[in-house]
Protein backbone atom coordinates (compact mmCIF):
# COMPACT_ATOMS: atom_id res chain seq x y z
CA UNK A 1 0.00 0.00 0.00
CA UNK A 2 1.54 3.20 -0.76
CA UNK A 3 1.65 6.36 1.51
CA UNK A 4 -1.26 8.38 -1.03
CA UNK A 5 -3.74 5.08 -0.12
CA UNK A 6 -2.83 5.46 3.20
CA UNK A 7 -4.10 9.15 2.87
CA UNK A 8 -6.93 8.33 0.66
CA UNK A 9 -10.54 9.68 1.60
CA UNK A 10 -12.56 6.82 3.49
CA UNK A 11 -15.25 6.25 1.62
CA UNK A 12 -18.99 7.80 1.40
CA UNK A 13 -22.08 6.45 2.61
CA UNK A 14 -23.34 6.04 -1.04
CA UNK A 15 -20.09 3.73 -1.77
CA UNK A 16 -20.57 1.73 1.04
CA UNK A 17 -24.21 0.83 0.05
CA UNK A 18 -22.87 0.07 -3.38
CA UNK A 19 -20.28 -2.08 -2.12
CA UNK A 20 -22.64 -3.88 -0.47
CA UNK A 21 -24.99 -4.11 -3.43
CA UNK A 22 -21.57 -5.78 -5.09
CA UNK A 23 -21.42 -8.42 -1.87
CA UNK A 24 -25.03 -9.36 -2.28
CA UNK A 25 -24.90 -10.12 -6.03
CA UNK A 26 -21.65 -12.39 -5.29
CA UNK A 27 -23.06 -14.22 -2.84
CA UNK A 28 -26.70 -14.34 -5.17
CA UNK A 29 -24.35 -15.65 -8.17
CA UNK A 30 -22.40 -18.13 -5.43
CA UNK A 31 -25.67 -19.96 -4.50
CA UNK A 32 -26.99 -19.61 -8.30
CA UNK A 33 -23.60 -21.16 -9.41
CA UNK A 34 -24.65 -23.61 -6.53
CA UNK A 35 -27.87 -24.92 -8.00
CA UNK A 36 -26.36 -24.32 -11.94
CA UNK A 37 -24.01 -27.42 -11.40
CA UNK A 38 -27.26 -29.66 -10.78
CA UNK A 39 -28.52 -28.90 -14.15
CA UNK A 40 -25.51 -27.91 -15.72
CA UNK A 41 -22.26 -29.97 -16.02
CA UNK A 42 -19.51 -27.56 -15.08
CA UNK A 43 -16.69 -29.33 -15.55
CA UNK A 44 -15.15 -28.87 -12.48
CA UNK A 45 -15.05 -25.43 -12.25
CA UNK A 46 -17.62 -24.70 -10.02
CA UNK A 47 -15.74 -25.38 -7.16
CA UNK A 48 -12.72 -23.43 -8.20
CA UNK A 49 -15.07 -20.37 -9.23
CA UNK A 50 -16.75 -20.91 -5.59
CA UNK A 51 -13.41 -20.21 -4.05
CA UNK A 52 -12.58 -17.81 -5.98
CA UNK A 53 -15.83 -15.68 -5.40
CA UNK A 54 -15.46 -16.27 -1.52
CA UNK A 55 -11.91 -14.49 -2.09
CA UNK A 56 -13.05 -11.61 -3.39
CA UNK A 57 -15.71 -10.81 -1.16
CA UNK A 58 -13.38 -11.87 1.26
CA UNK A 59 -10.57 -9.34 0.21
CA UNK A 60 -13.88 -6.67 -0.35
CA UNK A 61 -14.62 -6.82 2.95
CA UNK A 62 -10.86 -6.36 4.78
CA UNK A 63 -10.59 -3.65 2.39
CA UNK A 64 -13.01 -1.21 2.42
CA UNK A 65 -15.32 -2.00 5.72
CA UNK A 66 -12.30 -3.08 7.78
CA UNK A 67 -10.22 0.29 5.86
CA UNK A 68 -7.32 -2.24 5.44
CA UNK A 69 -6.59 -0.62 2.69
CA UNK A 70 -6.53 2.83 4.31
CA UNK A 71 -4.87 2.27 7.09
CA UNK A 72 -0.87 1.90 7.48
CA UNK A 73 0.76 -1.14 5.25
CA UNK A 74 2.22 -2.38 8.83
CA UNK A 75 -1.23 -3.23 9.74
CA UNK A 76 -1.73 -5.25 5.63
CA UNK A 77 1.18 -7.38 6.88
CA UNK A 78 0.56 -8.62 10.37
CA UNK A 79 -2.59 -9.63 9.31
CA UNK A 80 -1.79 -11.04 5.94
CA UNK A 81 0.69 -13.05 7.62
CA UNK A 82 -1.54 -14.83 10.09
CA UNK A 83 -3.74 -15.65 6.65
CA UNK A 84 -0.68 -17.05 5.04
CA UNK A 85 0.95 -18.86 8.42
CA UNK A 86 -2.82 -20.75 8.38
CA UNK A 87 -3.54 -20.97 5.14
CA UNK A 88 -0.35 -22.78 4.52
CA UNK A 89 -0.31 -24.37 7.81
CA UNK A 90 -3.58 -25.93 7.22
CA UNK A 91 -2.94 -26.35 3.65
CA UNK A 92 -0.03 -28.79 4.75
CA UNK A 93 -2.38 -30.75 7.01
CA UNK A 94 -4.65 -31.14 4.24
CA UNK A 95 -2.41 -32.14 1.86
CA UNK A 96 -0.58 -34.54 3.85
CA UNK A 97 -4.49 -36.47 4.74
CA UNK A 98 -4.96 -36.62 0.84
CA UNK A 99 -1.47 -37.94 -0.13
CA UNK A 100 -2.72 -40.58 2.66
CA UNK A 101 -6.04 -41.03 0.82
CA UNK A 102 -4.14 -41.68 -2.56
CA UNK A 103 -1.37 -44.18 -0.82
CA UNK A 104 -3.72 -46.14 0.98
CA UNK B 1 4.17 25.68 25.85
CA UNK B 2 6.88 23.68 23.56
CA UNK B 3 7.00 21.79 26.84
CA UNK B 4 3.34 21.25 27.05
CA UNK B 5 3.26 20.07 23.42
CA UNK B 6 6.47 17.79 23.73
CA UNK B 7 4.87 16.41 26.52
CA UNK B 8 1.50 15.35 24.93
CA UNK B 9 3.47 13.99 21.46
CA UNK B 10 5.47 11.80 24.26
CA UNK B 11 2.24 10.51 25.99
CA UNK B 12 0.73 10.05 22.64
CA UNK B 13 3.94 7.81 21.68
CA UNK B 14 3.54 6.09 24.99
CA UNK B 15 -0.20 4.31 23.52
CA UNK B 16 1.25 3.93 19.81
CA UNK B 17 3.86 1.22 18.18
CA UNK B 18 4.20 1.57 14.39
CA UNK B 19 2.39 4.97 14.84
CA UNK B 20 -0.80 2.98 15.20
CA UNK B 21 -2.72 3.24 18.73
CA UNK B 22 -1.87 -0.10 20.45
CA UNK B 23 -5.35 -1.37 21.02
CA UNK B 24 -6.10 -1.17 17.38
CA UNK B 25 -2.78 -2.92 16.94
CA UNK B 26 -3.87 -5.63 19.43
CA UNK B 27 -6.76 -6.13 17.73
CA UNK B 28 -5.42 -6.78 14.12
CA UNK B 29 -3.28 -9.30 16.00
CA UNK B 30 -5.90 -11.14 17.79
CA UNK B 31 -7.45 -11.18 14.67
CA UNK B 32 -4.71 -12.23 12.62
CA UNK B 33 -4.39 -15.49 15.47
CA UNK B 34 -8.17 -15.92 15.17
CA UNK B 35 -7.22 -17.32 11.85
CA UNK B 36 -5.51 -20.00 13.40
CA UNK B 37 -7.89 -20.79 15.65
CA UNK B 38 -10.80 -21.10 12.76
CA UNK B 39 -8.53 -22.45 10.30
CA UNK B 40 -7.89 -25.42 12.35
CA UNK B 41 -11.62 -25.61 12.67
CA UNK B 42 -11.88 -25.69 8.58
CA UNK B 43 -9.60 -27.68 8.19
CA UNK B 44 -11.17 -30.24 11.20
CA UNK B 45 -14.34 -30.21 8.66
CA UNK B 46 -12.37 -30.59 5.72
CA UNK B 47 -10.63 -33.87 6.82
CA UNK B 48 -13.71 -35.43 8.85
CA UNK B 49 -16.67 -33.42 6.80
CA UNK B 50 -17.11 -36.72 4.77
CA UNK B 51 -16.54 -39.04 7.66
CA UNK B 52 -20.39 -40.96 8.65
CA UNK B 53 -18.77 -44.06 10.54
CA UNK B 54 -21.64 -45.79 8.97
CA UNK B 55 -24.01 -43.24 10.19
CA UNK B 56 -26.85 -42.72 8.38
CA UNK B 57 -27.02 -38.93 8.33
CA UNK B 58 -24.27 -36.21 6.86
CA UNK B 59 -24.22 -32.40 7.20
CA UNK B 60 -23.19 -32.30 3.67
CA UNK B 61 -27.13 -34.01 2.98
CA UNK B 62 -29.25 -31.73 5.30
CA UNK B 63 -27.99 -28.38 4.52
CA UNK B 64 -30.82 -26.15 3.89
CA UNK B 65 -29.02 -24.00 1.52
CA UNK B 66 -31.95 -21.18 0.62
CA UNK B 67 -32.09 -20.62 4.28
CA UNK B 68 -28.69 -20.34 4.92
CA UNK B 69 -28.14 -17.94 2.00
CA UNK B 70 -30.61 -15.61 3.39
CA UNK B 71 -28.76 -16.11 6.81
CA UNK B 72 -25.30 -15.19 5.34
CA UNK B 73 -27.18 -12.05 3.53
CA UNK B 74 -28.19 -10.86 6.55
CA UNK B 75 -24.85 -11.34 8.17
CA UNK B 76 -23.48 -9.22 5.11
CA UNK B 77 -25.87 -6.59 5.63
CA UNK B 78 -24.90 -6.27 9.74
CA UNK B 79 -21.07 -5.36 8.10
CA UNK B 80 -23.35 -2.46 6.01
CA UNK B 81 -25.05 -0.89 8.74
CA UNK B 82 -21.50 -1.67 11.37
CA UNK B 83 -19.61 0.25 8.78
CA UNK B 84 -22.26 3.15 8.96
CA UNK B 85 -22.29 3.15 12.59
CA UNK B 86 -18.19 4.19 12.51
CA UNK B 87 -19.02 6.48 9.12
CA UNK B 88 -22.22 8.25 11.36
CA UNK B 89 -19.78 8.61 14.64
CA UNK B 90 -17.07 9.55 12.31
CA UNK B 91 -19.13 13.16 10.90
CA UNK B 92 -20.82 13.43 14.55
CA UNK B 93 -24.19 12.09 14.13
CA UNK B 94 -24.92 10.49 17.38
CA UNK B 95 -28.12 9.16 16.30
CA UNK B 96 -26.62 8.02 13.62
CA UNK B 97 -24.69 5.71 15.43
CA UNK B 98 -27.02 4.71 17.61
CA UNK B 99 -29.63 3.55 15.13
CA UNK B 100 -26.68 1.38 12.87
CA UNK B 101 -25.33 0.08 16.16
CA UNK B 102 -28.86 -1.25 17.00
CA UNK B 103 -29.79 -2.30 13.34
CA UNK B 104 -26.00 -4.38 13.48
CA UNK B 105 -27.30 -5.52 16.58
CA UNK B 106 -30.43 -7.22 15.40
CA UNK B 107 -28.98 -7.99 12.28
CA UNK B 108 -26.64 -10.02 14.41
CA UNK B 109 -29.08 -11.72 16.88
CA UNK B 110 -31.46 -12.57 13.57
CA UNK B 111 -28.34 -14.58 12.36
CA UNK B 112 -27.97 -16.10 15.83
CA UNK B 113 -31.62 -16.65 15.53
CA UNK B 114 -31.16 -18.84 12.19
CA UNK B 115 -28.28 -21.01 13.68
CA UNK B 116 -30.48 -22.16 16.50
CA UNK B 117 -33.33 -23.04 14.28
CA UNK B 118 -30.49 -24.75 12.17
CA UNK B 119 -29.00 -26.45 14.80
CA UNK B 120 -33.31 -27.78 16.50
CA UNK B 121 -33.77 -28.96 12.70
CA UNK B 122 -30.44 -30.68 12.47
CA UNK B 123 -30.43 -32.32 16.49
CA UNK B 124 -34.14 -32.95 16.76
CA UNK B 125 -35.97 -33.22 13.11
CA UNK B 126 -32.65 -34.76 11.12
CA UNK B 127 -31.29 -36.64 13.99
CA UNK B 128 -27.69 -35.16 13.67
CA UNK B 129 -25.98 -34.59 16.84
CA UNK B 130 -22.82 -33.63 17.90
CA UNK B 131 -21.70 -37.35 18.82
CA UNK B 132 -23.67 -38.65 15.51
CA UNK B 133 -19.94 -38.80 13.55
CA UNK B 134 -16.89 -37.33 13.10
CA UNK B 135 -18.37 -35.17 10.49
CA UNK B 136 -21.33 -33.79 12.63
CA UNK B 137 -18.35 -33.34 15.24
CA UNK B 138 -16.51 -31.08 12.81
CA UNK B 139 -19.65 -28.91 11.82
CA UNK B 140 -21.20 -28.31 15.34
CA UNK B 141 -17.73 -27.22 16.51
CA UNK B 142 -17.19 -24.96 13.51
CA UNK B 143 -20.01 -23.47 13.23
CA UNK B 144 -21.10 -23.66 17.17
CA UNK B 145 -17.38 -21.45 17.23
CA UNK B 146 -18.30 -19.14 15.20
CA UNK B 147 -22.05 -18.46 16.92
CA UNK B 148 -20.14 -18.10 20.01
CA UNK B 149 -18.19 -15.36 18.72
CA UNK B 150 -21.37 -13.77 16.84
CA UNK B 151 -22.56 -13.61 20.32
CA UNK B 152 -19.91 -12.29 21.91
CA UNK B 153 -20.40 -9.45 19.36
CA UNK B 154 -24.05 -8.82 19.37
CA UNK B 155 -23.10 -8.39 23.70
CA UNK B 156 -20.38 -5.79 22.99
CA UNK B 157 -23.14 -4.26 19.93
CA UNK B 158 -25.55 -3.21 22.40
CA UNK B 159 -22.88 -2.59 25.05
CA UNK B 160 -22.17 0.20 22.93
CA UNK B 161 -25.23 1.27 22.07
CA UNK B 162 -26.08 1.45 25.65
CA UNK B 163 -23.33 3.51 26.49
CA UNK B 164 -24.44 6.00 23.74
CA UNK B 165 -28.26 6.02 24.42
CA UNK B 166 -26.85 6.61 28.68
CA UNK B 167 -24.05 9.31 27.84
CA UNK B 168 -26.15 10.70 25.29
CA UNK B 169 -23.23 10.07 22.81
CA UNK B 170 -19.99 8.35 22.12
CA UNK B 171 -16.73 10.63 23.09
CA UNK B 172 -13.91 9.91 20.93
CA UNK B 173 -12.10 7.85 23.32
CA UNK B 174 -15.51 5.44 22.85
CA UNK B 175 -15.05 6.06 19.00
CA UNK B 176 -12.05 3.66 19.20
CA UNK B 177 -14.33 1.52 21.34
CA UNK B 178 -16.56 1.18 18.42
CA UNK B 179 -13.53 0.85 15.41
CA UNK B 180 -12.33 -2.32 17.68
CA UNK B 181 -15.86 -3.48 17.71
CA UNK B 182 -16.43 -3.31 14.49
CA UNK B 183 -13.35 -4.64 13.34
CA UNK B 184 -13.96 -7.58 15.31
CA UNK B 185 -17.68 -7.87 13.54
CA UNK B 186 -16.55 -7.43 10.25
CA UNK B 187 -13.86 -10.42 10.97
CA UNK B 188 -16.85 -12.42 12.11
CA UNK B 189 -18.26 -11.92 8.57
CA UNK B 190 -15.43 -12.53 6.45
CA UNK B 191 -15.08 -16.32 8.37
CA UNK B 192 -18.92 -16.65 7.41
CA UNK B 193 -17.74 -16.05 3.62
CA UNK B 194 -15.32 -18.93 4.22
CA UNK B 195 -17.84 -21.26 5.92
CA UNK B 196 -20.63 -20.27 3.85
CA UNK B 197 -18.93 -21.19 0.71
CA UNK B 198 -16.39 -24.07 2.28
CA UNK B 199 -18.46 -25.60 4.15
CA UNK B 200 -22.13 -25.48 2.42
CA UNK B 201 -21.94 -24.97 -1.25
CA UNK B 202 -18.55 -26.84 -1.82
CA UNK B 203 -19.24 -29.60 1.09
CA UNK B 204 -22.74 -30.33 -0.79
CA UNK B 205 -21.48 -30.99 -4.28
Amino acid sequence: MTDEAHHAPHPTTGQYVKIAILLAIVTAFEVALFYLDDAVDMGGWDGPLLIALSFFKFVVVIGWFMHLRFEKPVLTRFFAGGFLLALSLYGIVVGSFLVGLITR
Amino acid sequence: MAETVATADTHAADHESFGIDNRKLGMWLFLSSEFLFFGALITNYLVYGGDTFGATVVPREVYDIPFTSVSSFVLLMSSLTMVLAHHALTTGDQNGTRTWLLATAMLGSIFLGGQVFEFYEFINVQGMTLTTNPASSAFFMLTGFHGAHVAIGVIMLLSLFGMAKRQGGLSQQHGMNLELVGLYWHFVDIIWIVIFTVVYLLGAV
